[in-house]
């Protein structure tokens, strides 16, 4: 016979049961970050021996492989070449898209229904079918070679994204707001810069976020692309310069690869809901 | 002309185009329903315009590339029918690329499907650190696909991989160069699995977050007055819960097998194809081809060959997406 338990043990027994299910995820998740973040700052010596438990330093921890990273390959370049790219894919996915999404969220226009789908739609086009078109592309431009072929290329996946995104955000400001600032005298525009612009800056603000991450994200398009070991981004340049025929740098591979998906991977984090929201906007609100 | 609008007409355009025009007199082109469509499109404009030019115009020249001869060092391409894809079909590697596509497909999607859904389960329950521990879950697929993969990669190192390591003091596998030492992306049989794994890693918390979403959508009211009315806990999941998220969960499943399907990473940069052709899959297949061998044509035959499976894909995203009003 049970004994008659009182809610805290209850509370208890249920925390306990849920972590020992969610233990053996979070380790499969993190576990691959930890190997990094380990491998990234021992020694070489270290990284080789059988013997030794792997999962300590065997010897004391170095920053080695970070200044092999910075003064011997060209991973500052890559760094500031992401940085770049993504920017300028903000740009353009910010001023081609926010207005886009305002249209079809706003303006009644006929069919905006279905040319939103259609927009969104594109994103589901995969690179590896648009790759070989596009890079024909990017050498009719003479940008074969050059990070800006990224620039070009990226918001291809970027405004469908982001005027998905913006849609469903511009549809949830009221629209008594915009008509007191018509009311008022404001312009059609001058209610979009003036009125409905400043209350959507969250929306833009996930739109940068996402073109900086859905950058991050591509491998295809760099890889094909982009040659010149300094024009890499990141993502490319690490596994293509890093590891030289069957030469594994594992330190400073880890290393770059720490220094660079933790930061994205934390920003992405915070913004994934969204990013759910957007994939799913039409089904669920 | 009001009659619409008089009697109570739920389209608010008629009304906009209509009640201004009569007193001011003004031209068409100047009525405010017309100048808000005319800045609509401007408005629009730039997007469409460069997904068409980007995206649409490249796609419909991939299906010409397919039925040319185009390759990189000759830019002036002739038609030259079908020949890309008989050529492609009469390839060993590419039967090879297929199957290989298919079951790392079938097999990734059962393996986080089952993944996604316990942790979707989990997650739905109220516990203490929830946000903590959801955050570290998704890890695998807010990281940068190829960064995460290289991780991987060192973990399935032929000689000082972490997991043989384990294996090995467990007393599962022999020493290094033994029979049993496995060569994860050595071995045929193994490369395959791993690179799944890899996949399945990177895209089980993507399956657990849609279906969270799912789950969450489901009005709790609907279940509580379903179980006063006595409804078993099965009946409610069976009634309820699942024609509410099939939609969602439709979606989530289309945009993974798109992603899974098309995506070169995870197998390019851990075995990029081999050993042999154990890991080959359609997109690696095309981009050898199409870029490495140069053989534009041929190339975007074998990239289209995705097509076929994709476009049953598009076509229910887009049924499920519109039955929805918004």
């Amino acid at each position: 016979m049970k004994a008659p338990r009182t809610d805290r043990e209850k509370s208890v027994r249920r925390h306990v049961l849920i972590y020992a299910a969610l233990t053996p995820y979070v380790f499969i998740a993190v576990f691959p970050i930890y190997w990094m973040a380990i491998t990234a700052f021992k020694h070489e010596r270290d990284l080789y021996v059988m013997g030794n438990i792997p999962f300590w330093f065997n010897l004391p921890p170095t920053l080695k492989n970070f200044y092999t990273l910075f003064y011997q390959t060209n991973f500052g370049s890559w760094i500031v070449n992401t940085m770049t790219i993504s920017a300028w894919v903000a740009v353009i996915t910010l001023l081609t898209a926010v207005p886009a999404g305002y249209a079809l969220a706003r303006l009644r226009l006929p069919g905006a229904e279905n040319i939103g789908i259609a927009i969104f739609m594109t994103y589901l086009v995969p690179s590896i079918i648009l790759f070989l078109p596009l890079s024909l592309v990017v050498a009719t431009l003479g940008l074969q070679d050059s990070w800006w072929s990224l620039v070009l290329v990226y918001p291809t996946f970027t405004i469908p994204f982001c005027t998905w995104l913006m849609m469903g955000f511009f549809k949830t400001v009221p629209m008594e707001m915009e008509e007191a600032a018509r009311v008022d005298g404001c312009g059609q525009l001058g209610a979009l810069v003036r009125v409905v612009l400043p209350v959507s800056m969250p929306g833009v603000l996930t739109s940068v976020i996402f073109a900086f991450t859905l950058s991050m994200q591509d491998f295809l398009y760099g890889l094909a692309f982009v040659a010149p070991g300094d024009q890499k981004p990141v993502p490319v340049g690490v596994p293509t310069e890093l590891i030289r025929g069957d030469v594994y740098f594992w330190g400073s591979i880890m290393a770059a690869a720490l220094l660079v998906g933790l930061p994205v991977a934390i920003l992405y984090n915070f913004f994934l809901d969204r990013f759910i929201q957007g994939i799913t906007g039409g089904v669920v609100k | 002309m009001t009659t619409a609008s008089l009697s109570g007409g739920p389209e608010p355009r008629a009304a906009a185009v209509s009640l201004p025009m009569r007193p001011t007199g003004r031209s068409w082109w100047q009525t405010a329903a017309v100048r808000r469509l005319s800045f609509g499109y401007l408005l629009l404009a730039p997007a469409a315009l460069y997904v068409m030019l980007l995206v649409g115009a490249p796609f419909l020249f991939s299906l010409w590339l397919a039925v040319s001869d185009a390759n990189v060092g000759e830019p002036v391409a002739r038609f030259v029918g079908l020949q890309n894809f008989r050529d492609a079909v009469e390839m060993d590697t590419f039967w090879i690329a297929m199957r290989n596509s298919v079951v790392f497909l079938v097999v990734a999607a059962i393996f986080k499907g089952l993944l996604g859904t316990l942790l979707a389960f989990l997650l739905l329950q109220d516990f203490r650190g929830k946000k903590l521990i959801r955050g570290l879950v998704v890890i695998p697929f807010t990281l940068p696909v190829a960064i995460s993969v290289l991780s991987w990669k060192w973990m399935y190192d032929s000689q000082f991989s972490v997991i043989n390591w384990v294996l090995h003091q467990l007393g599962l596998i022999g020493g290094y160069g033994s029979e049993s030492w496995p060569v994860w992306l050595g071995q045929p049989a193994l490369a395959l699995m791993a690179c799944i794994a890899v996949n399945v890693w990177r895209t089980f918390p993507f399956s657990a977050i849609v279906l969270l979403a799912g789950f969450t959508a489901v009005p709790l009211e609907v279940l509580d007055a379903a179980k006063v009315d006595g409804c078993s806990f099965f009946q409610r999941f069976r009634n309820i819960v699942v024609p509410m998220i099939f939609p969602i969960f439709m979606i989530g499943f289309l945009f993974d097998t798109v992603f899974t399907l098309s995506d070169l990473s995870v197998v390019y940069l851990l075995t990029q194809g081999g050993p042999g052709n154990a890991t080959k899959i359609l997109p690696v297949l095309a981009y050898q081809i199409g870029i490495q061998a140069g053989n534009l044509g041929r190339g975007a035959a074998i990239a289209l060959f995705l097509v076929p499976l994709l476009f049953p894909m598009l076509f229910l995203v887009l049924r499920n997406i519109k039955r929805k009003e918004w």
